[in-house]
C-alpha cells in the first residue's frame, strides 16, 4: 500500500493516481459521518443531561393576551420553533416553563415572540422546589414561624430559609423512619399473626393480647408522625407569583429553594452540583418526574453485580471445559458456533425465556415448596430481581464464554509445557499458570458482560422491573436481601418517564439526566474493558516468541 | 542406615495422591459443569419450544362418564357454566335436571304452564331461557338459573322462573315455531303460527319497563307481521341473542334477514346459500354475527354479516365452509367461549372452529345422539339420544383459534370484507376475537430492519474500507474503539433521543433530510474530484489517511447547506393545495398524504433507520473492517507492486478477498436489527401496518412481545403466540447468525492459506 512507501521517496504519484480517487473521499466521509455520529451522540447526550441540572434564570414576560390585555408570565424558555400559520405568515414560538402547577395545571405554555410587550429578570425571583406539584416560581414576601414574622428584605431571611429547609428535611426523614421502619415493622408482624391463624397454628385469642398492643403502639407512632406533621406546618414561606397570586408554602413541603438571577456563576455552579447530588441520592418524587433516581441507580447496580456474580463462574467453567478439556471436534466446533451465536439472539428473547422458565417454572415450584402458606400470592413464582438477574446472566453467558476462550487460547502452548514439563498436575497448570495468564482477557469479557447488562431494558421488562419499587432488593429489614423483589432500573425508568409518564414534557430533564447517568455508566465499563484489553496485547505480544 | 546423598529418593517422582485426586476432580468438576452449561443453553430453545408446542395440538375428546336422561327428553337440552348439572326439557313436561357427577336427578314444574299445550321449543343457551309457543297463540320463556354455592364442596342448585305470556294477535292456530332474542333492555320474539302455505310469521318485540321499585315489567311494545315479507313459508326462524335481527330459513330455500331496530322490522337482505334447496340447520355462532347452515347434502357454511365496502351496509356472505356432515339430524351447539361449534350427523361428531375453518377433533358418539350441549367453559359435552341415554365427554382444547394458518395465513376473520393478515391481539368485549396473524409483525420486523440498513450499510462499509485500507494504525487504534463504544450504546437511550428528541425535529425538515441525504455524499465525491487535481505538492502536506478529516469541513458545510434548503425545496416541490379553500401550502407533512395517499406520522421509518444506524453501524464496521484488515499482507502489496492505485488495490483486491467476511457482517447487521427492541417501542408508532411507506411507523416482532407479554394471562392463547413470535424472531437470527459465522471461518481458512 502507498503508506508503506516511505515520504518524498519519488513514487508518491503512483499512489495519488486521480482514478478511483472520488471514491476514497466517499470512504473517507463513511468513516468521518461514523464518528461523527458516535462523538455527536455523547455529546448531546452530556450537553442535555448537564444542562437539566444547571439552574436557569428566570424571564418575566408581559404578553399581550387580547386587545390592550396582557398577562405576566415568569419562566424559561425550553424550546423555540417556528410555525407557519396557513395565510402563510411565521410566527416564531417559544415554550416556557413557568411552574406553579398547583395554581394552574399547565406548567408550559407556548408564547408567539411577536406578543411579547416587554421581558426582564428581577433578581428577586425564587425558585421553589416542592413535594407535590413541581417547582414553583414566586416573589418571596415573607417567612411566618411561630417565632414571628421575617420579611425577605431581612437580610438574615435567606439564612433563615434555609434553617427551615433543613429542620423540614431532618423531619421528613423522621416521619419517613417512623413510616417506613416502625409502622412496617408492625404490620409485618400483623401479618404474620394472620398467616399463623390462617393455618391453624395460633387461634384469634392467643393473639389478641398482642394485636391489642401493637394496634395501640401503631396508633402512638402514627399520632407521632402527625405532630411532625403539624409542627412543620406552623412554619410558612409566603409569597406571591408574577401575576398577582398570594401564595404560601408550609415547611413540610419545601425542599429547596434559588434565587437564580440573583445568582452569579459559583452559585449557580454550585446549585447545580448539589441538584446533581439530590439526583443521585434521593428518591423520586409525583410519578418519578421530580426528585432523584437513586432506587433506580441502586437497582441497576445490585442486578449488575448478581448478574456477574452468576454468569463469571459458569462463563468461566463452560470456556475452560470447551479450551482444555473438551476433545476438539465437530461437535465441540458446533457448540462453538451456537454459543457465538448466541450472543446475537435477541435480548427479548432472552427475556421470554426468563419469564417462562425463572419466573412461572422455578419461582412457581419454590413457592409451592417454601412458601406455600402465603399462596395463591406468588412469592417467588412473580418477577423480581433474581430472575433478572439470572436472565441477564445467560444473555451475557457468550460474552463471557467467548472472551475467556479467547484468552485462553492465547496463552502460549509454550507456557503450558513448561508447566507440565516441571510435573505440575492438569488441574495445577490451569490453576496456577493459565488462568493468572488469562485473567485479563476474562475481567474484560465480565466488564463487557456487565456493561452491556447494564444497558439491557428489553428483558427486563418481562423479569422483574418496575417503574416504582416500594422498598429496595437489599435493606435493614431482615433477611436484608431480597431476592425476590421488584425493582428499579436506570434504563427502564428512561422508558417509562419518556414514554409511560403523564407528564413527558416535565419529565424530560430528568430522563436526560437519567440517560447521561446511564451511559456514563456503560461508557466507563467498555473502556475501561477496552484498556484492559490493549494491556493484554502488549503483553502476550512480548510474550510470543 | 543413612541414604546416600546422590541417589534420588523413588518417591521424589511420585505425585501426591492429593494431587491426582484434586485433579481428577476438578476435570471431572469442569467437565460437569461446561457440559452442564451448556445444555442450560440450550435449554432455552427447549422451553420456549414447549410453551408454543401446545398451540399445535388437536382437540382432544375423552368420554366422561354417562348418565340417565328422562326418555324421549331430545327437545330442549342446556347445561350450567360449570358443567355439572345438566336439564332436559320436553315440551309440555317438567324439567328434568340430571347431576353429571350421578346419584339422584330432581325435576321441576314450569310454573303457569297448567293445562296449556306446548307446541314449539327453542333455547337460547347464552341466558339459558326456554322459549315456548302455545297452542293458543301464547308465546313466553323461562329461564333456567344456576347457582353454585362457595367452598371446596361447592355444589349447583337450579330453579326455574317463568317471564310473562304474551298472545300473539296476527295470525291464528297454534304457535309452530319460536326464538327469543335478548339485548337486556330490548327484547324480541319472532313466531310462527300454523303451517304450510297459510303460515304467519310475527316479530313481538318487548321491552323492560323499569318500575320506581322491583326489577321492572316485561311488556309487549307492539307487534310486525312480516309474513308476506318471507319469500316462502319459513320453516326455521332464529332471533339472533342480542335481539336485533332475525333470520328465517324459508321452503324455497332462501334465508331472508330482517333487522330490528326500534319499531321497525325491516327485511334487508334474502340469500340462498344452497340454490333453492332448505337447510337442515341453520343456527348462529358465539356473538351472533355468523350462522352456521348445513345443506341437504350434508355441506355445511358459515355465513356472516360483513360490509363489502366502507359505506356498505353490513350483508351476509359466505365467508368458511367445512367438511360435509352424513346424513341423519344435525346436531348443533355453539360455544360460549369462542368460534367453536359441536356438530354433527348421524352418531358422527365432530368440534369445528368456524374462524379457521378446521375440524378440531372427529370421533362417532357411542349413541345415537339427538341433541347435544357445550358446557360454558367449553371443557364438556354432553349428548343425548332419543331414547333418553345421555354421553358426557371432556373436551381439552384451549387454543382452537390457533394454528399454522391463523399465524402464517390469511384469514377472513369475523365482521371483516375479506381474509387478511391482521395482529389484534386484545379488544374491549367479550366476544371479541383475537387476530393472531404474525405477519404484520414480521413485516414490521423486516420493514425496520430494511430502513435501518439502509441507512448503516453504506455508511459502516465505507468507514470500514477507509478504515482498514487507508487508516494509518495509530489513529485506528482510536477511532476503532471508538466506533465499538458506540455499539454498547444502551438502546432504550437510543430509543429516548429517537422518539422524544429527533421525530419532533425532523418532523417537519423532511425536505432539509433529503436534500442532506443528496449534498453530504456528493461533497465528498467532489471533494476528492477536486483534491486531486490541486498541485502535488499542496496535496504532499497532508499524510494520506488523514482524508477522513479533512472531509469533515466538507461535509459539515454541505450538511448545513442541505439543512438550510430544506423550507426553499419545500416551498417549490412539496406543496400542499387545500381542498377545500384552494390555497397553497408549503408542507412536506400534507404534501405526502395528497400525493402518495400514504400517511405520515412523527415517529416514522426514516427516524428509525437513522437511530438504527448507532445500533448498527458499529456492529457491521467492526466486522467488515476485521475482514478487510485480515486480508494477506502480501495480495495488497503484490497488487500495488504491480502499479494498481490504492482504490484500486482495494477495489480489486481487498474487497474480493473479504467479500465473504462483508456478507457476514451484513447478516449479523440484520440479526441485530431485527432483534433490536427498546429502539422499535420507543421510535415507531407501533401499529401493525403492512406497507413499505417511510413515513409511517411498524410494529415489530421484538416490540410486540415486550409491549404485550407483560399483560397476557399465562397459558393462553396470546401468551403463547407471543412465544411463537419469540421462536420466529430466535430463527431469524440464529440462522442468520450461523450462516454468517460459518462464512467467516471459510474466510479464515481461506486467508491463511494464501
Amino acid at each position: 500500500m502507498s503508506d508503506a512507501l516511505p515520504p518524498n521517496s519519488g513514487f508518491r504519484t503512483t499512489g495519488r493516481s486521480r482514478r478511483g480517487e472520488p471514491w476514497v473521499w466517499l470512504t473517507a466521509a463513511g468513516l468521518a459521518i461514523g464518528v461523527i455520529m458516535a462523538l455527536g451522540l455523547f455529546l448531546l447526550i452530556l450537553l442535555k443531561g448537564t444542562a437539566s441540572f444547571w439552574p436557569r434564570p428566570i424571564d418575566v414576560m408581559e404578553v399581550r393576551v387580547a386587545e390592550g390585555a396582557t398577562e405576566k408570565i415568569a419562566g424559561f424558555v425550553t424550546q423555540e420553533s417556528t410555525r407557519s400559520e396557513p395565510d402563510g405568515t411565521e410566527h416564531r414560538e417559544i415554550q416556557v416553563f413557568r411552574g406553579n402547577k398547583d395554581i394552574r395545571p399547565e406548567a408550559f405554555v407556548f408564547i408567539d415572540e411577536a406578543n411579547i410587550a416587554s421581558r426582564s429578570r428581577p433578581e428577586d425571583l425564587m425558585w421553589v422546589e416542592r413535594m407535590e406539584y413541581g417547582p414553583g416560581i414566586i416573589e418571596p414576601v415573607a417567612l411566618e414561624t411561630p417565632e414571628g414574622r421575617i420579611e425577605a428584605a431581612d437580610p438574615s431571611f435567606h439564612d433563615k430559609l434555609d434553617a427551615v429547609i433543613e429542620r423540614s428535611e431532618q423531619a421528613r426523614e423522621e416521619i419517613l423512619d417512623i413510616e417506613r421502619h416502625q409502622i412496617g415493622r408492625i404490620s409485618r408482624e400483623l401479618e404474620k399473626h394472620e398467616r399463623a391463624e390462617r393455618s391453624g397454628e395460633k387461634t384469634a385469642q392467643e393473639l389478641a393480647g398482642r394485636r391489642a398492643e401493637l394496634q395501640a403502639s401503631f396508633e402512638k407512632l402514627q399520632a407521632q408522625s402527625g405532630a411532625i406533621h403539624d409542627k412543620l406546618k406552623e412554619t410558612k414561606l409566603v409569597g406571591r407569583t408574577v401575576d398577582g397570586a398570594d401564595v404560601s408554602y408550609t415547611s413540610d413541603v419545601l425542599v429547596r429553594t434559588f434565587m437564580p438571577n440573583a445568582a452569579g456563576f459559583f452559585d449557580r455552579l454550585g446549585e447545580a452540583l448539589s441538584r446533581a447530588g439530590a439526583f443521585l441520592s434521593e428518591d423520586p418524587r409525583e410519578a418519578n418526574t421530580e426528585g432523584g433516581v437513586f432506587p433506580a441507580i441502586f437497582g441497576t447496580v445490585v442486578m449488575t453485580l448478581a448478574m456477574s456474580f452468576f454468569v463469571t463462574p459458569f462463563g468461566v467453567i463452560a470456556a475452560i471445559y470447551l479450551r482444555e478439556y473438551a476433545s476438539q471436534g465437530l461437535m465441540v466446533q458446533f457448540v462453538r458456533i451456537s454459543v457465538n451465536n448466541l450472543a446475537g439472539v435477541p435480548s427479548i428473547v432472552f427475556g421470554v425465556f426468563g419469564l417462562a422458565f425463572f419466573v412461572y417454572t422455578v419461582g412457581g415450584t419454590v413457592d409451592q415448596w417454601f412458601f406455600a402458606d402465603k399462596l395463591p400470592t406468588p412469592t417467588y413464582g412473580t418477577p423480581g430481581i433474581l430472575w433478572a438477574s439470572l436472565t441477564l446472566a445467560l444473555l451475557t453467558l457468550p460474552v463471557v464464554i467467548v472472551a475467556t476462550e479467547e484468552a485462553l487460547a492465547a496463552v502460549p502452548r509454550g507456557v503450558r509445557e513448561a508447566a507440565l514439563a516441571c510435573g505440575a498436575s492438569k488441574w495445577q497448570t490451569i490453576q496456577r499458570v493459565v488462568l493468572p495468564a488469562s485473567l485479563p482477557g476474562i475481567l474484560t469479557g465480565v466488564i463487557l458482560a456487565m456493561a452491556r447488562g447494564a444497558g439491557e431494558v428489553a428483558p427486563l421488562m418481562l423479569v422483574g422491573v418496575v417503574k416504582l419499587a416500594p422498598s429496595l432488593p437489599i435493606d435493614s429489614i431482615a433477611p436484608f436481601v431480597h431476592p425476590e423483589r421488584k425493582f428499579m432500573h436506570l434504563g427502564f425508568h428512561i422508558y417509562d418517564l419518556g414514554f409511560q409518564s403523564p407528564d413527558a414534557e416535565a419529565a424530560k430533564p430528568i430522563v436526560y439526566a437519567t440517560a447521561l447517568l446511564l451511559i456514563v455508566v456503560v461508557v466507563t465499563l467498555n473502556l475501561s474493558a477496552i484498556l484492559i484489553r490493549n494491556k493484554l496485547k502488549k503483553r502476550f505480544a512480548v510474550s510470543s516468541f | 542406615m543413612h541414604p546416600q546423598p546422590n541417589a534420588p529418593d523413588p518417591k521424589r517422582f511420585e505425585v501426591s495422591r492429593a494431587t491426582l485426586w484434586f485433579d481428577r476432580f476438578m476435570g471431572w468438576a469442569i467437565r460437569f459443569g461446561g457440559i452442564g452449561v451448556i445444555i442450560a443453553v440450550f435449554g432455552i430453545f427447549y422451553f420456549i419450544g414447549k410453551e408454543v408446542v401446545p398451540l399445535f395440538r388437536a382437540a382432544d375428546v375423552e368420554p366422561a362418564g354417562k348418565l340417565e336422561a328422562p326418555a324421549a327428553a331430545t327437545g330442549v337440552l342446556g347445561i350450567d357454566e360449570w358443567g355439572e348439572l345438566p336439564f332436559f326439557y320436553q315440551a309440555g313436561g317438567p324439567v328434568a335436571f340430571r347431576p353429571v357427577a350421578g346419584g339422584d336427578g330432581f325435576e321441576l314444574e314450569v310454573p303457569g304452564l297448567e293445562g296449556a299445550e306446548v307446541t314449539a321449543t327453542a333455547y337460547d343457551p347464552v341466558h339459558r331461557r326456554v322459549a315456548l309457543g302455545l297452542a293458543d297463540g301464547r308465546v313466553g320463556s323461562f329461564l333456567v338459573e344456576y347457582a353454585r354455592s362457595h367452598g371446596d364442596d361447592a355444589e349447583v342448585s337450579a330453579k326455574v322462573t317463568p317471564e310473562p305470556w304474551f298472545p300473539l294477535k296476527s295470525g291464528a292456530g297454534p304457535v309452530t315455531a319460536v326464538s327469543y332474542g335478548d339485548s337486556g333492555g330490548g327484547r324480541i320474539i319472532v313466531a310462527k303460527r300454523g303451517a304450510g302455505p297459510d303460515a304467519t310469521t310475527t316479530v313481538l318485540r318487548l321491552a323492560m319497563k323499569r318500575g320506581l321499585i322491583g326489577a321492572g315489567k316485561l311488556t309487549a311494545l307492539g307487534e310486525v307481521e312480516i309474513t308476506t315479507e318471507l319469500g316462502a313459508e319459513p320453516l326455521i326462524l332464529r332471533a339472533s341473542q342480542n335481539g336485533s335481527m332475525v333470520l328465517a330459513a324459508c321452503a324455497n330455500g332462501e334465508i331472508d334477514y330482517f333487522l330490528a331496530n326500534g319499531a321497525e322490522v325491516t327485511k334487508r337482505q334474502s340469500f340462498s346459500p344452497f340454490d333453492g334447496e332448505v337447510p337442515r340447520q341453520m343456527d348462529y355462532l358465539f356473538g351472533g354475527v355468523s350462522i352456521i347452515v348445513t345443506g341437504p347434502g350434508g355441506e355445511q357454511e358459515q355465513w356472516s354479516l360483513f360490509r363489502e365496502s366502507e359505506d356498505a351496509e353490513r350483508m351476509f356472505g359466505l365467508t368458511q365452509t367445512f367438511p360435509p356432515l352424513g346424513d341423519g339430524d344435525v346436531l348443533f351447539a355453539a360455544s360460549q367461549r369462542n368460534r367453536t361449534f359441536l356438530t354433527g350427523a348421524g352418531g358422527h361428531l365432530s368440534i369445528r372452529h368456524s374462524t379457521s375453518g378446521k375440524t378440531r377433533w372427529e370421533g362417532e358418539a357411542e349413541i345415537a345422539p339427538a341433541a347435544a350441549v357445550l358446557d360454558g367453559k367449553g371443557e364438556h359435552f354432553l349428548v343425548v339420544s332419543a331414547s333418553g341415554e345421555a354421553r358426557r365427554y371432556s373436551v381439552e382444547d384451549p387454543h382452537p383459534e390457533a394454528g399454522w394458518k391463523a399465524f402464517f395465513g390469511k384469514v377472513w376473520y369475523e365482521g371483516g370484507s375479506g381474509p387478511v393478515y391482521q395482529w389484534q391481539s386484545t379488544g374491549g368485549s367479550d366476544d371479541f376475537e383475537p387476530k393472531l396473524s404474525l405477519m404484520p409483525l414480521i413485516f414490521g420486523s423486516l420493514k425496520g430492519t430494511a430502513y435501518a440498513l439502509l441507512f448503516s450499510v453504506p455508511v459502516a462499509l465505507l468507514a470500514a474500507v477507509f478504515s482498514a485500507a487507508f487508516l494509518p494504525l495509530s489513529v485506528k487504534r482510536i477511532v476503532k474503539p471508538t466506533m465499538e463504544i458506540m455499539s454498547s450504546l444502551p438502546s432504550v437511550v437510543l430509543g429516548f433521543l429517537a422518539g422524544l428528541w429527533l421525530a419532533p425535529i425532523l418532523e417537519t425538515r423532511v425536505p432539509s433530510v433529503m436534500a442532506m441525504l443528496i449534498a453530504v455524499p456528493a461533497s465528498a465525491l467532489v471533494m476528492g474530484f477536486a483534491w486531486c487535481r490541486l498541485p502535488i505538492r499542496f496535496r504532499n502536506r497532508f499524510a494520506n489517511g488523514s482524508e477522513w478529516m479533512m472531509v469533515v469541513p466538507v461535509l459539515a458545510l454541505a450538511g448545513w447547506l442541505g439543512w438550510q434548503a430544506g423550507p426553499l425545496i419545500e416551498s417549490i416541490f412539496f406543496v400542499y393545495q387545500d381542498p377545500a379553500t384552494g390555497r397553497e401550502i408549503a408542507d412536506f407533512r400534507l404534501w405526502w398524504p395528497q400525493a402518495t395517499g400514504l400517511s405520515f406520522e412523527q415517529r416514522n421509518s426514516l427516524v428509525l433507520g437513522f437511530m438504527m444506524g448507532f445500533a448498527v453501524i458499529p456492529v457491521i464496521f467492526t466486522i467488515a473492517e476485521d475482514a478487510l484488515s485480515n486480508v494477506p499482507k502480501s495480495l495488497t502489496a503484490a497488487s500495488s507492486a504491480l502499479g494498481a492505485n490504492r482504490w484500486q488495490v482495494v477495489w480489486t483486491v481487498m474487497l474480493p478477498v473479504a467479500s465473504s467476511g462483508i456478507f457476514s457482517a451484513l447478516m449479523i447487521g440484520f440479526g441485530r436489527a431485527v432483534g433490536e427492541t427498546m429502539i422499535m417501542v420507543m421510535a415507531t408508532g407501533n401499529t401493525p401496518v403492512t406497507e413499505w411507506n417511510i413515513f409511517n411507523g411498524m410494529r415489530t416482532l421484538s416490540a410486540n412481545i415486550a409491549v404485550e407479554l407483560p399483560e397476557a394471562p399465562v397459558g393462553s392463547t396470546h401468551y403463547r403466540t407471543l412465544f411463537l413470535g419469540a421462536v420466529v424472531l430466535f430463527l431469524m437470527t440464529f440462522v442468520m447468525n450461523t450462516v454468517a459465522e460459518v462464512l467467516r471461518q471459510r474466510l479464515r481458512e481461506k486467508n491463511k492459506i494464501v
